[in-house]
């Protein structure tokens, strides 16, 4: 099985599909679970195929899509992404199970406005089939309330002056998995700092956020040590301090890494992946073909317009 | 691609939704309302029209689900082509009721789902729309959504708690706990539930509901802790329920500790009000019967999902229980390439990590409730839907976790 951050997975009626997105192959790898369910759509022609991608690809983009302002990726709108998911889902309902037609319409219900807001032919013809599949499907469009704009408050205190001497500091990636997408930038690296102040030693984190960044809470474990970070408002970096021991000059480099994590998401107790560099690589420079695309999803298409 | 596609030796066949598809294209734009992008026959379509009103597989059993054979194939093609005009009629009335929808302002239900059969009624009454159809569309929309003659929570709650009716029932319900069975006693499993489980076939359905293969299974309930264990009582030994006063969806107790009430309110909604009485004296009686369920069709389909589960929580062992066990373990890779929050991070109510990390639990606490609901709906399993029912229970409890996961993620992550 493809590894899970480049996978677009369809869950079709007695079937997975799969889809390798850095593959260039149209045709899914298929897993059959119940050939009796599976064999009243396997044979489908291509369109069916095409509009199974889709779906697949949404899920994938919302899950995984690499936004990051060092490497130029930006954010997708997902209310664009769950409409276009919505209208392809509900063109091939027959190979999908049961009640999957309406909880993407569902997911898609405060889409309009964001249809709306963007011009020509292919969003207006979208937000119309939406509108019909919805009524068809006893889905109510909804308007979305007005953001919240509660979180104003600026990032305390300034950078440090004065009698600081940094000692080490160094720079990790932040696995993908443990922090939602487009919450931290998928391609910057994260940094820290060990200064000694006034005799004692603070570990310093800067974690670079996403694009139109999504908010999470974050924190980060440095060695032995864990540091809470600050989100400020809009894009700045997510950042920390915590006092360390003296010792930490003293551990191997191996051991003096910053894992960065979203506490409310995940555990950080994964092993390294050797191959995610080149994986994520990859998937970053996809996603800069895709953006302004005529041929990717809406969402895709009209990103960072 | 509808090529013919050989299953039996010697027997040519073509799968039946292949056969749809092309009978269903012959029907042309007039259906393009009961038709999806593809060109297909809307799920709904099929289910709701197509199997029960047109095809009738009861009747008709070479129609039935699966493969169908040649000389049945041509036949299944004439029978839709035939029904054409019905079907054109259908969508044609289907649109007209939606619109009498939207101008009365109704919002709830699915549409497909609450008019689909009105309409395919409406066409082989009235055929086509003719110069009243506006009416008669509102009349049909006013007639689905009256809701004046439907039995309310509100209407289970008053009568249980009436105290006309209480002093009889709290009779009725110490009368109902039969004795408990004596764990020592147990005789053991039927070799039929071994077999099931080996083989997945479910043709000994009958034998084992003869055998009381149900009942003989529920001994070991009486044990300690072992309700618990299954998830379908916080106890260390089930207690006899109460009638009840109040219940909310939100936070329904475990399975055998919810009162009479609480089983009911949820499943009797909607139905006719006249029936209440016998509705909860049969649920009475449920509550001192082996498993607290009624039928021994449903005992043994708990037997059997309890035996076939075991695989989640141990290396399977039988055919039964690796099919289920296979499911789960999928699942896994489906929650990382979603990229859903991992159960043990903080942001997952515990309820759903619980369930998620004591799936069998879970497991069998939905299949009670459905074998339950389908009792007090009057449903009865059967060997041909046994497997549905037991592989089924456990793809509505992933689904219900994949939600549950998004909507932590949802919470966690907040948009700018």
């Amino acid at each position: 099985m493809t590894h899970p951050e480049r996978t677009a997975l369809l869950l079709a009626r007695g079937a997975t599909l799969h889809w390798d997105v850095l593959s260039d192959s149209a045709s899914p790898t298929t897993t059959v679970h119940d050939p009796a369910l599976a064999a009243d759509w396997l044979d489908d022609d291509p369109d069916v195929l095409a509009a199974a991608r889709t779906v697949a690809y949404v899920e994938w983009a919302l899950a995984w899509w690499p936004a990051s302002t060092v490497a130029g990726v930006p954010q997708l709108d997902r209310r664009l992404l769950r409409a276009e998911a919505a209208v392809a889902a509900a063109g091939i309902d027959h190979v999908l199970d049961e009640d999957t037609v309406t909880g993407t319409l569902w997911a898609a219900r405060d889409a309009v406005p964001a249809l709306a807001a963007v011009p020509g032919a292919r969003a207006a013809g979208l937000a119309a089939r939406l509108a019909e599949l919805a009524e068809d499907n006893g889905i109510v469009l909804t308007e979305p309330a007005a953001p919240a704009r509660a979180d104003l408050a600026l990032a305390a205190g300034g950078p440090p002056v004065g009698r600081d001497v940094v000692v080490l500091r160094g720079t990790s990636p932040v696995d993908w998995a443990l922090v939602p997408q487009g919450v931290v930038d998928a391609a910057a690296h994260a940094s820290w700092t060990v200064l000694r102040r006034d005799g004692s030693s603070v570990v310093e984190v800067s974690v670079p956020r996403a694009p139109g960044a999504r908010r999470a809470g974050l924190a980060a474990r440095f060695g032995p040590v864990e540091v809470a970070l600050d989100l400020p408002a809009g894009d700045g970096p997510a950042t920390g301090r915590a006092p360390v021991p003296d010792a930490v000059v003293l551990l191997p480099a191996g051991e003096r890494t910053l894992t960065v994590y979203a506490p409310d998401f995940a555990v950080p107790d994964r092993l390294p992946d050797p191959d995610a560099p080149a994986r994520r690589a990859a998937i970053v420079a996809l996603a800069r073909t895709r953006v302004g695309s005529p041929g990717a999803t809406l969402a895709e298409y009209v990103a960072g317009a | 691609m509808l090529g013919p596609v050989s299953v039996l030796p010697g027997e040519r066949t073509v799968p039946r939704a292949a056969l749809l598809a092309r009978a269903w294209s012959l029907l042309g734009d007039g259906v393009a309302p009961l038709t999806n992008a593809a060109g297909r026959p809307l799920a709904r379509t099929v289910k709701l029209i197509l199997d029960p009103l047109v095809l009738r597989p009861v009747l008709n059993p070479g129609f039935a689900a699966g493969a169908v054979s040649g000389a049945h194939a041509d036949d299944l093609v004439a029978t839709i082509t035939a029904a054409g005009p019905a079907l054109r009629a259908t969508a044609e009335w289907y649109l007209l009721v939606k619109r009498a929808r939207r101008r009365a302002g109704i919002t709830e239900g699915h549409p497909q789902d609450l008019y689909f059969q009105r309409c395919f009624e409406l066409a082989t009454t009235h055929g086509r729309p003719g110069a009243d159809a506006e009416r008669v569309a509102a009349d049909v929309v006013e007639e689905v959504h009256a809701g004046a003659s439907r039995l309310t929570a509100e209407d289970l709650r008053r009568y249980l708690t009436d105290p006309a009716n209480a002093g009889e029932l709290d009779r009725l319900l110490r009368a109902a706990r039969h004795p408990v069975p004596d764990p020592a006693r147990d005789p053991g499993p039927d070799p039929g539930v071994a077999a099931f489980l080996v083989s997945g076939d479910t043709a000994g359905f009958p034998a084992l509901v003869a055998a009381n293969a149900g009942s003989r299974g529920a001994a070991e309930l009486a044990g300690p802790g072992v309700a618990r264990g299954y998830g379908l009582s916080d106890r260390t030994v089930p207690v006899p329920p109460e009638l009840g006063d109040r219940a909310s969806k939100r936070d329904l107790p475990r399975p055998l500790d919810r009162s009479v009430l609480e089983r009911l309110f949820t499943t009797v909604t909607g139905s006719d009000p006249a029936g209440l009485p016998a509705l909860v004296r049969r649920e009475i009686d449920r509550t001192g019967r082996a498993w607290q369920l009624g039928e021994e069709a449903s005992r043994v389909t708990m037997v059997l999902g309890r035996d076939a589960s075991a695989g989640l929580e141990h290396e399977p062992t039988s055919g039964a229980q690796r099919r289920l066990r296979s499911r789960w373990d999928r699942e896994a890779y489906v929650h990382r390439v979603l990229r859903l929050p991992d159960p043990a991070a903080a942001g997952v109510p515990e309820a759903l990590r619980a369930d998620i990390l004591g799936v069998r639990r879970a497991y069998l606490r939905r299949l009670w409730v459905r074998l339950h609901g389908r009792e007090v709906r009057g449903g009865e399993v059967t060997a041909d839907a046994l497997w549905d029912l037991l592989d089924g229970v456990l793809r509505s409890v992933i689904l219900d976790q994949r939600d549950r996961l998004r909507a932590a993620l949802e919470r966690l992550v907040a948009a700018r």
